[in-house]
């Protein structure tokens, strides 16, 4: 079952007085450069996927993509201009008071009340959630040990670090025990260790059947965590497949460092039949290759032939970001 | 540690009825009261327009005037009535705007209304417990024990606080982040509606004063201190009916003007 499905969705603004004269948003396809009332920003701009239930979903784009204003739509914070949100089959606006209610939402800049202690953030969002007193007491208690939060549950939040404010952000998400999970850059400008305890408890949560829906600009957290994965550029997505998938748009770019001990004659390599092109760099060969096995076996059935000793070998596979530059930026990775 | 199962999926979207949907949303506002009155209470705007300012006017009203007890205890009240519970409301959005507290609330499973009703209970309760105090006052200095109609003034200050906390929000109604921007919208609509109360005087001295809304709740105050109402025989009823009918147009301005621009503070 799909736990989301979005269709023909679009967020369209008029830009205030204000902005027309400070020229904000001018890379957000406004073409009028002067007032003009119907200078629409179009955030986002039909765009359509579904999140099947059970998955981590990656939302990737460039900034002023669409990402957080599709988000916001999502989670009920903006009211789409046309278009569709069914959350497992329920139109969203239909009802978005039960919808809201499964789902948990954690915004990209933290936003925990700063006078209120870890503790009290937790039991107010969990009241908010219309859960019992001893209910979210406990739930709250057991979330801030999970989070390494619990020594410092008395502490206003002020007190507490960017990566602190981000744990006790997801904390509060999770309260209600959502279905879906709702993040917009959750390790973006995180410490190591932050970073490592949210990615792993949103595995931990996602094996337990929670849907996630993130946002994120770190290419190696998408890769490492989602399932499938839509790229998104100037409100349109351009690209939505598995991260390996993708890849295999940037297959063109598989390449192999050779390390030798003596020099080589580039023109034998290049006429091997999985070898496309030979570059040699510094002390190494850069060895670009139709195929990655192929291309392997080949170069070792040539070296072994020519008693050539191998300092180092570097496989090169293309990277989820290169595909997202390739997208974005179409074919200029450089 | 074991994650907690979540919900079975047939479950999330049962019905309930409308009055069911009505009562856990007032519960649910009774917790953002909580939240305001834990974290607004004691920030700059609030303390200035909240305290300060009733404070320095009743001087400004008061001071080298001949003024009877009554009018003082009723003038007070109302000032600081008007002055508290109108002081929370006008800089709750836009702080919350800025710290971008106010996105995780709309996530959250409530409607507008919903906060917009925790605001006013903030408001109402600011206003309730610090109108009082000027009351207490006039027991402890003037000996009003002997005469007063507590009904009539607890009534009128529960009215007329919520009507004065429903006008607040229509304060807040413009989607800014900056509290100044508020406050000084703030300063320059509640001056003057205190300059046109006939506060510390009779009613009748100052004929303009029926069109403010505070005029009709010093009317209360003086009835319930043992003066006769301006108004006439029914002047009581036409108080509270009065004061009931502005809360009743403040709130609903609220809370349609509030739906309106609340789309623009998540822009950008």
């Amino acid at each position: 079952m799909n736990a989301i499905v979005v269709r023909d969705l679009s967020k369209h603004f008029i830009p205030s007085k204000k902005e027309r004269r400070k020229g904000k948003n001018k890379n957000q396809q406004i073409k009028q450069k002067k007032y003009n009332k119907n200078a629409i920003v179009r955030a986002v701009d039909h765009i359509d996927f579904e999140v099947k239930s059970g998955e981590i979903f990656g939302f990737l784009g460039p900034n002023g993509a669409g990402k957080t204003t599709t988000i916001r739509m999502l989670t009920g914070i903006l009211k789409p201009t046309n278009g569709d949100i069914l959350i497992f089959g329920q139109n969203f606006w239909n009802n978005p008071i039960k919808a809201k209610q499964i789902m948990g939402h954690v915004p990209e800049e933290a936003n925990v009340y700063m006078d209120l202690t870890g503790l009290e953030n937790l039991s107010f969002i969990g009241e908010l959630y219309g859960i019992p007193k001893k209910v979210r007491i406990s739930r709250a208690e057991q979330l801030l040990k999970r989070f390494e939060l619990f020594e410092k549950r008395h502490l206003k939040s002020k007190k507490y670090s960017k990566g602190m404010k981000q744990r006790l952000l997801l904390c509060m998400a999770l309260m209600s025990n959502p279905k879906i999970l709702f993040l917009d850059e959750p390790t973006s400008g995180l410490d190591v260790q932050s970073s490592i305890i949210i990615k792993k408890l949103i595995k931990d949560y996602n094996k337990n059947g929670m849907t996630i829906f993130m946002t994120t600009h770190d290419m190696d957290v998408a890769n490492e965590m989602c399932d499938r994965i839509a790229i998104i550029n100037k409100g349109k997505i351009i690209g939505l497949d598995t991260p390996e998938n993708l890849k295999k748009l940037k297959q063109e770019y598989q390449a192999i460092d050779f390390y030798f001990t003596e020099e080589i004659k580039e023109n034998e390599l290049e006429n091997l039949n999985s070898v496309k092109e030979v570059k040699k760099i510094r002390d190494y060969y850069h060895i670009i290759v139709h195929d990655l096995n192929d291309g392997i076996c080949e170069i070792i059935e040539y070296i072994k032939s020519r008693h050539l000793k191998v300092k180092k070998i570097n496989t090169y596979e293309p990277h989820l970001e290169e595909v997202f530059l390739k997208m974005v930026n179409g074919g200029d990775t450089d | 540690m074991e994650v907690i199962p979540i919900k079975e999926e047939a479950d999330i979207f049962l019905g309930e009825s409308n009055y069911g949907k009505i009562l856990t949303q007032v519960k649910r506002s009774f917790a953002i009261t909580k939240k305001d009155l834990k974290i607004y209470y004691n920030k700059g705007p609030v303390v200035i327009q909240g305290f300060l300012f009733p404070l320095i006017l009743f001087f400004a009203f008061t001071v080298g005037r001949k003024i009877i007890p009554i009018y003082i205890i009723s003038g007070l009240m109302a000032m600081v009535l008007f002055m508290t519970s109108t002081s929370i409301g006008p800089v709750v959005f836009p702080w919350e705007t800025r710290a971008k507290t106010l996105e995780r609330l709309i996530a959250c499973p409530i409607s507008i209304k919903t906060i917009l009703l925790g605001n006013i209970w903030s408001s109402f309760i600011f206003g309730c417990i610090f109108s009082m105090v000027p009351l207490l006052l006039g027991v402890i200095f003037f000996g009003f024990w002997m005469s007063i109609n507590i009904l009539i003034i607890i009534l009128g200050i529960l009215v007329a606080s919520l009507a004065f906390s429903s006008f607040s929000l229509i304060l807040s109604v413009p989607p800014t982040d900056t509290p100044a921007s508020t406050m000084i919208l703030t300063i320059l609509i509640k001056f003057p509606i205190l300059l046109l109360t006939p506060l510390f005087m009779p009613i009748n001295a100052a004929p303009y004063g029926i069109i403010s809304p505070l005029t009709y709740f010093t009317d209360i105050i003086n009835v319930g201190l043992g003066e006769n109402s301006v108004f006439g025989p029914y002047g009581l009823l036409l108080d509270f009916c009065i004061l009931i009918m502005f809360g009743f147009v403040f709130l609903s301005l609220a809370f349609v003007l509030h739906s309106k621009t609340l789309q623009k503070r998540f822009r950008g």
